[in-house]
Parts: C-alpha cells; structure tokens; sequence
C-alpha cells in the first residue's frame, strides 16, 4: 500500500469538510499536540499517517462558544488560551486549564483534541465528567448528541464514526451558588507534565444536606472514573460529613479505582494519593 | 503548496503537510536560531511565535500554518525590542550554555507584548514551558522583568 503522507485537506468551511469526511476515511489534525506526537517520525521527515489528514483548526463554526438554554456550549476547536479568555467558560474550567501544560500548548491545544485523544489523564475530562457534558456530533448526514462517558471508551478510543466530527462541547447548567467545586492535578512539574492523578468533585449543599455530589478521577482506570452508585449514598447526608460515613464513601471508591503502574508512576501512589484527595475534598467541603 | 509569512516574508513550501514546522524552518529556510530539544513540547526549545502566540514549532504540522504570520528568533533578532530584551539578558546574566535561550527569548516577546507590566508570578507562568538547565530560571525572571521596567512604552 502506498502510503499518501502528501494528501491533506484544509477548506473554510465546515460543511465542506464533512462532506470530504463522507468520501474517504481520513486523520482529523485539530491542534495537533497530541498527534504530532504519537506519530512522531525521525528528524527531518514528515510525521506519517496512513490516512489522508483533513485539517480542523481553522474552521470557525467549531470555535463559537456562547449560551443557549442556560446550557454553555463550547466549540470543538476552541483552543485552551481561547478559553482562558472566554467570560462564559466556567472558572472551576479556568483553574483546570491553567493546570494544563504551558501557554505554548494552551495556545495550539484544543478541547475536542483533549476529548478525542481520550487520554485516561486528559486535563479536562474530569471535570467534563462532572458537569455531565455532553458531546454534539456532526456529519454530512445529520448530527447527534452523546453523554461523554459513553464517547468516551477507553485510552485512545472514542464512539466517532469516521465521517463525523465533534462539533462542540456542551455543559448543562450547574447552579453555581452553592455548590463546591474542585479539580486538582498531581504531577511532576507544574507545567508541561501529563497527570498522575487528576481529581474533580462537586458537592453542592441545600439547608445543611447534601443534594448534589458527583466525584470523578483521572488516571486511575482506562477511563475517567466515576460512580453513580456512590455519589447517590451521599444525597440527603447531613452536612458535615461525619468521619465514619466518609470512610464508607472512600472504601467505595477503593474498590473502584484501578490504577496501573507505569513510568509517571506507580499504581500504589496513584491509589493512594486518589483516595487522599477525596477524603480531603469530603472533609473540606 | 503551502504559503505563510515568514519573519515578514511571503514565502511558500512544496514540503508535505505533516512537516514539522521546526524541520521546515531549520533544513529548508535554514534558519537554525530555533533549537529542537525534546520534539514533544515539553521543553519550549523551538519556541516560534505564530500570529503573535507562541507555539512549539515541534508540534505544528505545516499544513496548519497555511496564511499564518511566523516570527520565529532569526526574524525577531532584527527588532528593537530584541536588542532591549539582549541587554536585559546580558546585564542580568541569564545566559549559560544558552541552548534554551532562543525559545526563552521568544516566550519573553509574548509575555511582553500581551503584557507589558508583568508580575513576576505571570512571567514565571509564561516561561514555564521552556526548560533551562544552567541558570535556574531566576536571572532570567530578572531579565525579563528589566526589560518591562526599561522598555516602558516599547511594549
């Protein structure tokens, strides 16, 4: 098989795109941080890809972000420094990506980038997991909406059909008033490093009980971990949490995450480290 | 065919898509002032800006800079504010072996010109992707905040 490295697509529009999308099965290049990188080649010679690259970056349909429904919609394409900018984006969002890599990243890297790579330590996904994002898809034939723990599948795998493209990323409306957020990121440097283990929590309060609380931890699992389960022991528990029902809730959790070892670290660490945050978050909140 | 600007030149590129920029502008233009270090961007050694942002030219395919402006320190060495941010440098020592010194100067054109009245927390923030292994950051923290106070009103 020849392998065509020279065929690319870069158009305007979107429409065009898609369109290109529903003739041939290509490699979707947004930002590029992490694709350069996984198919990085020897010096000097272009990175390969086995399929024809449709460039995404520049379309200007995936980088709107704006309010509609109380709900906060997100273009796929929006970078991390055009988000830092944007007023309508979350701070709790704000503070995470501030955590993520450095401003020349921020400055290339986008939200679908992060989503699609489905890394298990994406920077985002957490706290996407905990506003209950949604992901709009869009092809040449029609569009469809999906929760983002079922896009998400596993490390590097997506529910994306080849002819699709995500279009934006959607946070239902989270009254803020109220409710605590967290999102905190351990690593090895303060910039530029991928997670060991990143955690979101939420925990919002109505007249001294609990209503709302939702956990989700990174880089503990193939995906981004959370329980339903879990998070519904804790609707109605009077507020402050006595000790030992938070120590049922981070027994819960225990069992639940299931870190490896690797070369950020060990599975041991990341547990233990996991389960400290919450406990911490239970405690503090 | 790819066209950009390349430190205020028109020019145009027959190299295929998925090029680095950092290998574009080293072997074809040569224009070597921009350093590869990791090629992961994780050490800001190629540091080029693109329409005004700074970018690791490790990470950027050139199929992504069709119409873009690069400036990349070979282009950016022929400003005034250049020669500020030179003195700023010598005077606070901040060079040693100097490797990283083509990227930090390129993170510190950014910080300056979105910025010109920097914290020292804002500049440690926007030099934290760039890796030096000689001068443990603070002189140049210290060059970079000289060439806010003596570059009133050049940024």
């Amino acid at each position: 098989m020849v392998i065509k490295t020279n065929t690319s697509y870069r158009y305007k529009r979107l429409e065009e795109t898609l369109s290109r999308l529903s003739k041939e099965e290509c490699q979707i290049i947004a930002g590029g941080t992490d694709v350069m990188v996984q198919h990085k080649s020897p010096r000097g010679t272009p990175a390969k890809f086995d399929k024809p690259i449709v460039f995404i970056d520049q379309l200007k349909e995936l980088k709107q972000v704006y309010k509609m429904n109380h709900d906060i919609h997100i273009g796929a394409c929006c970078t991390y420094s055009e988000m830092m900018k944007h007023p309508l984006i979350p701070g709790i969002l704000k503070k995470a990506i501030k955590e993520i890599a450095a401003p020349a990243i921020r400055n290339r890297g986008t939200i679908g980038g992060n989503i699609c790579n489905a890394s298990p330590a994406g920077d985002t996904l957490p706290l996407l997991y905990i506003y209950n994002a949604k992901v709009r898809l869009v092809s040449a034939k029609g569009e469809r909406m999906i929760e983002i723990q079922d896009f998400i599948q596993g490390p590097r795998k997506v529910n994306r059909l080849n002819d699709e493209i995500v279009r934006e990323i959607i946070l239902p409306e989270v009254h803020e008033d109220l409710t605590h957020f967290v999102f905190e990121k351990v690593a090895n440097r303060r910039a530029d490093a991928i997670a060991k283990i990143s955690f979101a929590g939420l925990l919002r309060r109505d007249e001294g009980r609990i209503s709302d609380a939702r956990f989700a931890f990174g880089a503990v699992g193939p995906t981004i971990v959370r329980s339903m389960d879990i998070e519904k022991k804790l609707l109605s528990a009077a507020f402050p949490l006595d000790n030992k029902f938070i120590d049922g809730i981070v027994a819960d959790f225990e069992c639940l995450l299931k870190p490896i070892d690797d070369g950020r670290s060990t599975a041991v660490y990341r547990k233990t480290v996991a389960l400290h945050l919450l406990r911490h978050f239970l405690e503090m909140y | 065919m790819i066209t950009f600007n390349l430190n205020g030149r028109e020019v145009e590129t027959e190299a295929p898509p998925t090029m680095r920029l950092i290998d574009l502008l080293r072997d074809e233009f040569q224009l070597i002032g921009s350093k590869e270090g990791c090629g992961d961007g994780e050490c800001g050694t190629c540091s080029v800006l693109v329409n005004s942002l700074l970018h690791n030219s490790c990470l950027v395919p050139i199929g992504a800079i069709e119409g873009a402006e690069v400036i990349t320190i070979d282009g950016y060495c022929k400003t005034e504010q250049f020669q500020l941010l030179s003195e700023c440098y010598s005077e606070a020592g901040a060079v040693q072996c100097g490797f990283c010194i083509p990227g930090m100067v390129m993170a510190s054109a950014a910080i300056l010109s979105q910025n010109p009245h920097p914290t020292e927390e804002e500049i440690r923030e926007g030099i934290s992707g760039n890796l030096c292994r000689c001068t443990g950051y603070n002189m140049i923290v210290d060059a970079i905040d000289l060439a806010a106070k003596k570059g009133e009103g050049l940024w």
